[in-house]
């Protein structure tokens, strides 16, 4: 049987929300489960103190890159079926940019303030409440921003295609990268952790 | 042995990433070959370049020429029932995972013909992909074949020298011209017996080792 089961007709509209609402379940648990229900934890990346978001994203790319990549050559996975969000390039860095300064200010982003919420905390709720206030600022504005947020349209891109190399090299290089930044990331852990219990400064509390 | 390997969990996982995006290197995970369209190629093909009419076929296999072959990409029942004499049977399935059964040549003109438009145009580009530039459709697909060779309608004041080429190729196809009737457009009248000009099919040739320059 070959994948995406949803696209090759396994299952239908209504079966595809119980599946969508079971890896909901999954995510959410995984996101909790690897403490991003903690602000403190989340923001500590934009500090050098924590760097669990770094490793669990480049452990999420350098799986899932693994996974499509094997599965496809397998046979058990059509590529060129699966959505690729298209690129529109300055859009995408400006609405980056946002998220970034929202997830330093709230300390969440958009699935872990839910995770956050559901685990009870004030600021989780707090911070989906923003979002969608944000969300409904955007819909009012949207009339005012439609030409640039259509703009600089590249249409969906992956690296191979981008640097013309073969998917394996992209994919051996990924994986490289991912590792490098895991030992960087340790590393700079270990020097922020050795800093702050020098003599002579001070001492962050203990969160 | 063991002791070349990482102790922790985090390390195992690490090293077993790195061995498979090492294998990854050597792995395509589209299905299929995957091939590149010269572009330009195509939008000239717009221009009517990647066709040949019917009349012009038939003018090419009279004329003896042995660098055209013909692949009817229709069922082997209609094949069997009818098809151009010297065509070889190539249902698109085939095509499309084992070209390498058929020994065609770069420097052959390969005309397709079919009794689906679509399918004989999927072919065509399948050829094209493969690096077959010299494929060409055949104007009209079988219809045009047997309108415009086997059965022609010449209207009242043909050319008399027209009228006559006409009916020699009708006539060494196995058909008939049709003076001042119309186009046969439907099965009234019988196809020929496919045996009828058997000298123009190709002889069977070796596969040659190698292609190109």
């Amino acid at each position: 049987m070959s994948a995406p089961w949803f696209k090759l007709g396994l299952f239908g509209d209504e079966a595809s929300l119980l599946v969508a609402f079971l890896i909901g379940i999954g995510f959410g648990f995984a996101l909790e489960h690897a403490g991003f229900g903690s602000a403190r934890k989340l923001t500590g990346q934009f500090y050098f103190t924590d760097m669990t978001v770094f490793k669990v994203m480049f452990t999420a790319i350098v799986t899932a890159g693994l996974g499509v990549f094997f599965l496809g050559w397998m046979g058990l996975l059509d590529l060129s079926l699966i959505y690729m969000a298209p690129t529109f390039l300055a859009p995408q860095i400006v609405g980056g940019l946002l998220l970034g300064v929202g997830f330093v200010v709230g300390g969440y982003c958009p699935g872990t303030s839910v995770v956050a919420m559901a685990t009870g905390r004030i600021d989780g709720l707090a911070v989906v409440l923003g979002l969608f206030a944000g969300m409904f600022a955007f819909g009012e504005a949207f009339p005012a921003i439609e030409g640039f947020y259509h703009s600089t349209a590249l249409g969906p891109k992956t690296l191979p295609q981008v640097l013309d190399l073969p998917y394996g090299v992209v994919l051996f290089a990924v994986v490289l990268i991912a590792l490098g930044g895991f030992a960087g990331a340790t590393w700079v852990e270990q020097r922020m952790a050795a800093r702050d219990r020098a003599p002579g400064e001070a001492v962050e509390e203990a969160s | 042995m063991n002791r070349f390997l990482p102790k922790s969990l985090e390390g195992k996982l690490a090293l077993a990433a790195l061995c498979l995006g090492f294998l990854a290197l050597f792995g395509d995970p589209y299905r299929g070959e995957t091939v590149k369209l010269p572009t330009r190629d195509l939008a000239w093909s717009s221009q009517q370049a990647d066709r040949i009419g019917a009349t012009e076929l038939a003018d090419r296999l009279l004329s003896g020429r042995t660098d055209t072959r013909m692949l009817d990409l229709r069922s082997a029942a209609a094949y069997a029932e009818y098809h151009i004499p010297g065509a070889e049977n190539a249902p698109l399935a085939e095509l499309g995972t084992g070209i390498g059964e058929y020994p065609l040549y770069r420097n052959e003109t390969v005309v397709l013909y079919g009794d689906d438009a679509v399918a004989t145009a999927q072919a065509w580009l399948l050829l094209q992909a493969r690096g077959f530039r010299g494929s060409v459709l055949l104007d009209g697909g079988l219809d045009a074949w047997k309108n415009q060779v086997l059965f022609p309608a010449l209207p009242e004041g043909t050319a008399p020298q027209t009228v006559a080429r006409a009916k020699a190729v009708a006539e060494r196809f196995g058909g008939q011209a049709r003076l001042g009737g119309a186009a046969v457009g439907d099965a009234a009248i019988a196809m020929p017996k496919v045996e009828a000009p058997a000298a123009v099919a190709p002889a069977a040739r070796k596969p040659k080792r190698k292609e190109g320059c």
